[in-house]
């Protein structure tokens, strides 16, 4: 349905439904307090805002088990428990508007869950605690929204089992509540007690089955799906019963949705779709998975590599936790899945032609070159071979072939226009051009041809059956460059309009069929001509797409009846001219553009979107659907033809390595074409086995095991580098561990490995022992450069006599809480801190020292730092903030030059895990957004998201374009932009600055025309270069 | 779990299977051929008016929970008062009391009685006391400035001025009850 972006991440989410109201609302709160009950409105199809506000308290200690939002069944408040020891309320009127709300003092301090029980006279709420002597109890009180007050409830149950976590409210005629805990289940309504024991285990989530409330489904911390079923005799509850259902994700919600269909939803794995079967399978599960929803999340480490190198990254993530970790390989743009290809050079057109005309298949596919025109075919052994057409003229280049109707075949040449029978293959008819005058450009469909000779001539025929006429003859003012008549409009032979590209005026111009009546002429602007035109249909929209030779696109819509062009956009794919095809993969129809960078255009939402392809530059491509290769392209590029299938168009690609262990650090090393991972391996079963660590060593292309190294009981890697060393040629992988103790708060004691790849397995080299936790490696001028505990150490690699290696200290520097995340440029070196921030260290060649030269003198907790460039760097906090700092070399105090200034604050919204330079899409080298340095990062909950470091100009732009933006794009439910994006700690609370919202300014490509314009207006700029400037901008991702 | 676990897994048959009969359906569903693509949604451009009705913008009460609930005990005392002596407690202060009883009936509710038992015995101080414990709430400084009002001596430490000013009132008060 939809993807409605919220300003803030929500807390709470409830359907619920007012007094005398025909539908559901959707309440939510955000975690920052703010909270909005929407509405949908089916007629506008819109999210109306039905009620908003702040729930914010100017003091309270916010909860530490996470902010709990309920809703009365009966629809007389909303509770909310944001702070230790208050309960808030918002009533209810008896006609279903919100009003003021207020402050309950609960007396439970550490509550664990809060829940409305079912049908009560008034408001009752139960509430799960904890006391100080860790005990667990219920209690229930009823909510006296007069006195604004509570009311000791109905009943009460103390000493409960200890890992009680969690209430279930049963509905009526039952009424009362289950109380999950992690060795038993009690059912409990004041008057009655049931308990169960179960199976040791924690249980994560639950979903309500039947409406009464006699079944539910709960999810424990492994994934194991039971049904808990309360026997009652319609009154009364006789007993309690839990069954073993199957395996699915690790859940965090569980929705049942009908007809025995459930969705699971997991932020530790892939979400699902099951469904409940009545009989087992042969494993003994009820659960059959029918589909899964991919989630990155969490991401805790990942690279950036180009396995397939062409020049274009791709991110291998360390996804997913527990059972459900795997590795994900995320790539941007649209694969090709190389079938076959030979060398081929300098092929200057390709099209491809069936045997007859109801022939589903291609079967030839012909091949133009600067002075002859090959075909190939394939033969019966499935395989290509060259044969031939004897009635095709092939010594010399074809400008255009086609299949006609009637089993024949078209093919243009500079000379003449042929028409060949397609079974017999013998030249049916020809027909040649005028003498002194060759044809420069052509173009047909199934049942007419269109070309351009010398001097503006336009020449119009019609195929018939064994007949070629010549029907209609215009003379142009100027050498037409390009040349569609692709039928777009209801008869799929035979086109009302031809689409003319000219020389000169730089214009594209519409004409009618037969007529060649001049219909439309639209001025282009610049001084570049048009290459390749094309008329095409997505989702029921006519378009003129019309490429430049410099790889700008525009794209007209067009009224086929008319002939109008409207929407005129111009966007940049490329630097090289384009050639434009269309292709049809799964019945859809789509254009590829080809150029130095190929891109796939298509439709969705009625909205055009480019993807690229990931191929490094094609000049030419035709769809070949041979009964050997279905559903292929053909594709010249680089001196060679291949033939392969497309992916799926689509954006981003994620493949995923299911590794039934939970990756915690992965790296790339090129020259061994591997992958290293730090990977934990929890226990399968309850059998008292404690977690087990690996360092594992995978081949980055099958993404297999190929050699492992197992780490010591309590052993944890912590870091894995790939480097060289100074006066060594080999590479190495490097990888810091810590002896995790239970006793132990801190570790004080770890290792640094490294090894060689050596016949794919991992040699280890030297080791090093070091007093603490290696939180992080960096090469670092030929050394070693690690982090460990509150110290930066420098290692040199030295050569032992026996011609061995070992690491061997040279300096260090302490003073951190712990140093957790370090970056190097040159001999500078940057730390995050757990809590003291940013600071920059530098390391002195002559004295073999580390000093501290600058520090951010805020007290942020790190998640994450990168370098951005010499004088900034990027940092990220555990309060899902961004912020950016400054060296100020050129201060004039020593205390200024100390102080890292904070330049940029930004609320992201995410938990941010690890910054990576680097790209998703293919570099243009010579083009605009080529130049834009970018970082990728990725967070929990499995957002990878990309930094751009903007140029001024174009951040002064864009900041303009923003702020434009905000008046038009309002947050669902009233939420403001500005608020969402403001720095917010614990702290401090700052408006944004230097950063830009990215994706709020993408959406700007889809606001309607009149909208657009109104931006266009208010900024004092075009509406075609503002698109320009945004689409440009989506090209960085 | 106890029970049921090792049914499903090993006996195939019985297990859940009696329990997974007659799942709720509204007959959606109905084809096991799913196919959406989530990747697909249409993002949500909000290009209108999202600004809640003008009485539906929600805050947050500012009264402190003390003090409401001091003056919330003070309404019912002062209504309480207004009524005949004889009936020392209004309508809500029983409709209170009988909420209250059950649990005191219960016995199992230790913590919840120890709670509910320092509550009633402040509400049933605070219809008399209230002034007084107003007293000793009172700083110095303003506890001075009342002494001097009335005409009384300023000096000495915070129990005497409280002590002072408690005699004073007892004394008006018989002298009004007097009058």
């Amino acid at each position: 349905m939809l993807d409605v972006p919220i300003y803030g991440r929500i807390a709470t989410l409830e359907l619920f439904r007012p007094h005398g109201e025909a539908q559901d609302f959707l309440f939510i709160a955000t975690e920052r307090y703010k909270f909005c009950v929407l509405q949908w409105d089916a007629d506008t199809s819109e999210l109306v805002t039905r009620a908003m506000g702040d729930v914010s308290d100017r003091i309270g200690r916010p909860t530490d088990n996470g902010q709990i939002g309920i809703i009365d069944p009966d629809c007389r408040l909303i509770g909310l428990h944001l702070y230790d020891g208050l309960f808030k309320v918002i009533p209810f009127d008896n006609r279903g508007q919100l009003k003021e709300a207020f402050n309950i003092r609960l007396e439970e301090l550490q509550v664990l869950d809060i829940k409305f029980l079912y049908a009560c006279s008034k408001p009752t709420i139960v509430v799960l605690y904890q006391d100080n002597k860790d005990a667990r109890h219920v209690k229930t009180y009823e909510v006296a929204l007069k006195e604004k007050d509570f009311v000791e409830g109905p009943w009460s149950h103390n000493n409960l089992d200890n890992g009680a976590s969690m209430l279930i409210p049963v509905p009526m005629p039952l009424g009362g509540v289950i109380i999950i805990g992690e060795e038993t289940i009690v059912y409990c309504n004041g008057s009655a007690i049931k308990a169960i024991p179960t199976r040791p285990s924690i249980t994560k989530a639950y979903g309500r089955v039947d409406a009464d409330g006699s079944r539910y489904l709960l999810s424990d911390y492994a994934g194991l799906l039971h049904l808990l079923v309360i026997t009652h005799d319609k009154e009364r509850v006789t007993g309690l019963k839990i069954e073993f259902l199957g395996e699915t994700s690790i859940a965090s919600t569980i929705s049942y949705l009908d007809n025995a269909f459930v969705f699971v939803g997991s932020s530790f794995g892939d979400s699902q779709l099951i469904k409940l079967n009545l009989h087992p399978n042969s494993r003994g599960s009820y659960v059959e998975v029918l589909e899964r929803y991919v989630n990155l999340g969490p991401i805790v480490d990942f690279c950036v590599v180009d396995l397939e190198r062409q020049g274009q990254g791709q991110v291998v993530t360390c996804s997913g936790a527990y059972k459900d970790g795997s590795l994900r390989i995320v790539r941007n743009g649209i694969g090709i899945n190389e079938q076959a290809s030979v060398e081929l050079q300098g092929i200057k057109g390709m099209w491809s032609l069936r045997s007859s005309t109801d022939d589903q298949y291609d079967t030839f596919l012909v091949v133009s070159f600067i002075s002859e025109t090959r075909i190939l075919a394939m033969n019966l052994d499935d395989e290509l071979e060259e044969t031939e057409i004897e009635g095709f003229c092939s010594e010399v280049q074809t400008l255009f072939c086609h299949d006609g109707l009637h089993d024949q075949l078209v093919q243009v040449t500079a000379t003449s226009v042929r028409l060949v029978s397609a079974t017999s293959r013998v030249l049916l008819k020809e027909w040649s051009a005028p003498p002194g005058f060759s044809v420069n450009v052509a173009t047909a469909n199934a049942s007419q041809v269109l070309l351009a000779t010398g001097g503006g001539h336009l020449v119009y025929l019609e195929i018939g059956d064994g007949k070629l006429n010549e029907v209609k003859h215009a003379q142009l003012e100027y050498e037409v460059s390009c040349l569609d008549i692709n039928p777009i409009g209801e008869d799929p032979n035979c086109s009302q309009l031809a689409a003319v590209g000219m020389w000169t005026d730089m214009s594209v111009r519409l004409y009618s069929l037969p007529g060649l009546e001049l219909i439309t002429k639209e001025q282009l602007g610049g001084e570049i001509i048009p290459r390749s035109v094309l008329l095409c249909a997505f989702e029921g929209v006519s378009y003129l797409l019309c490429a430049l030779g410099d790889g700008h696109l525009f794209n007209f819509v067009l009224n086929l009846s008319t002939g109008e062009l409207t929407d005129r956009k111009k966007v940049s794919l490329g630097t090289q001219p384009i050639m434009l095809r269309t292709f049809t993969s799964k019945n859809t129809t789509y254009v590829f553009a080809a150029s130095d960078r190929p891109t796939v255009i298509y439709s969705s939402n009625k909205k055009l979107l480019y993807s690229n392809v990931n191929l490094k530059e094609v000049s030419h491509m035709c769809p070949f659907n041979s009964a050997a290769f279905p559903d292929s392209l053909s594709i010249a590029k680089e001196g060679e033809l291949t033939i392969g299938t497309i992916d799926d168009i689509q954006k981003l690609h994620i493949r995923t390595i299911p590794l039934g262990e939970h990756a915690r650090r992965i790296c790339h090393q090129e020259q061994s074409r591997t992958f290293a991972i730090c990977s934990v391996k929890y226990p399968q079963s309850t059998n008292e086995d404690s977690e087990l660590h690996y360092i594992r060593l995978l081949d980055d292309q099958t993404f297999e095991f190929i050699s492992t190294y197992n780490l010591d009981t309590y052993e944890h890697g912590c870091s894995v580098l790939s480097c060289s060393f100074a006066d060594d040629s080999n590479v190495y992988y490097c990888m810091g561990t810590a002896y995790v103790l239970p006793e132990e708060n801190e570790p004080t004691k770890g290792r640094i490995l490294v090894f060689i790849v050596e016949d794919g397995k991992l040699q280890l080299i030297a080791e090093k022992e070091t007093k603490g936790a290696v939180y992080s490696l960096n090469a670092f001028n030929g050394k070693l450069l690690a982090a460990i505990n509150q110290k930066i150490q420098l290692y040199k690699w030295m050569l032992r006599d026996d011609g061995s290696r070992e690491l061997q200290s040279e300096c260090g520097h302490h003073g951190h809480i712990l140093a957790l995340y370090v970056r190097t440029r040159g001999d500078f070196i940057v730390v995050g801190d757990l809590m003291k921030s940013i600071s920059l260290l530098i390391y002195k060649h002559e004295e073999s020292a580390i000093e501290e030269r600058a520090r951010d003198y805020n007290a942020n907790w790190m998640t994450e730092v990168e370098i951005l460039d010499d004088d900034i760097y990027l940092g990220a906090e555990n309060s899902y903030n961004l912020f950016t700092v400054r060296k100020n070399s050129e201060a004039a105090t020593d205390e200024e030059r100390g102080r890292l200034e904070v330049v940029g604050e930004y609320h992201l919204g995410e938990f941010i895990n690890r910054f990576r330079h680097g790209s998703l899409v293919m570099r243009v080298p010579d083009s605009d957004v080529g130049q834009i340095p970018t970082i990728i990062f990725g967070t929990i909950n499995g957002v990878i998201g990309v930094i751009a470091s903007l140029p001024q100009d174009q951040y002064l732009f864009l900041d303009r374009l923003q702020s434009n933006l905000v008046k038009v794009i309002k947050g669902v439910g009233g939420l403001s932009h500005e608020q969402w994006r403001s720095f917010n700690n614990e702290k401090k609370t700052v408006e944004a600055r230097n950063f830009l919202d990215g994706d709020l300014i993408e959406s700007f490509l889809d606001l309607s025309r009149n909208r657009m314009e109104e931006i266009s207006k208010a900024m004092g700029v075009s509406l075609e270069e503002l698109c320009k400037r945004v689409e440009e901008l989506t090209r960085l991702h | 779990m106890a029970t049921g676990g090792g049914g499903g897994g090993g006996g195939g048959g019985g297990g859940a299977s009696k329990y997974l009969t007659d799942l709720p359906s509204r007959g959606l569903f109905s084809s096991t051929v799913v196919s959406s693509n989530p990747g697909g949604l249409r993002v949500y451009l909000c290009d209108h008016e999202t600004s809640p009705p003008d009485d539906q913008l929600i805050k947050t009460n500012q009264t402190n929970i003390l003090i409401r609930s001091l003056t919330l005990n003070k309404q019912k005392a002062e209504s309480g008062s207004k009524d005949v002596k004889g009936k020392a407690t209004t309508e809500n202060a029983k409709g209170k009391r009988a909420a209250e009883s059950p649990i005191d009936g219960r016995g199992s509710a230790k913590k919840s009685n120890s709670v509910s038992n320092p509550r009633t015995a402040f509400q049933d101080g605070s219809s008399s006391r209230t002034p007084q414990k107003d007293f000793q709430h009172l700083t110095v400084e303003r506890l001075r400035s009342f002494l001097k009002e009335r005409g009384l001596p300023t000096k000495g430490r915070k129990d005497e001025l409280v002590a002072r000013l408690r005699a004073d009132k007892v004394a008006r008060e018989e002298q009004r009850k007097e009058e």
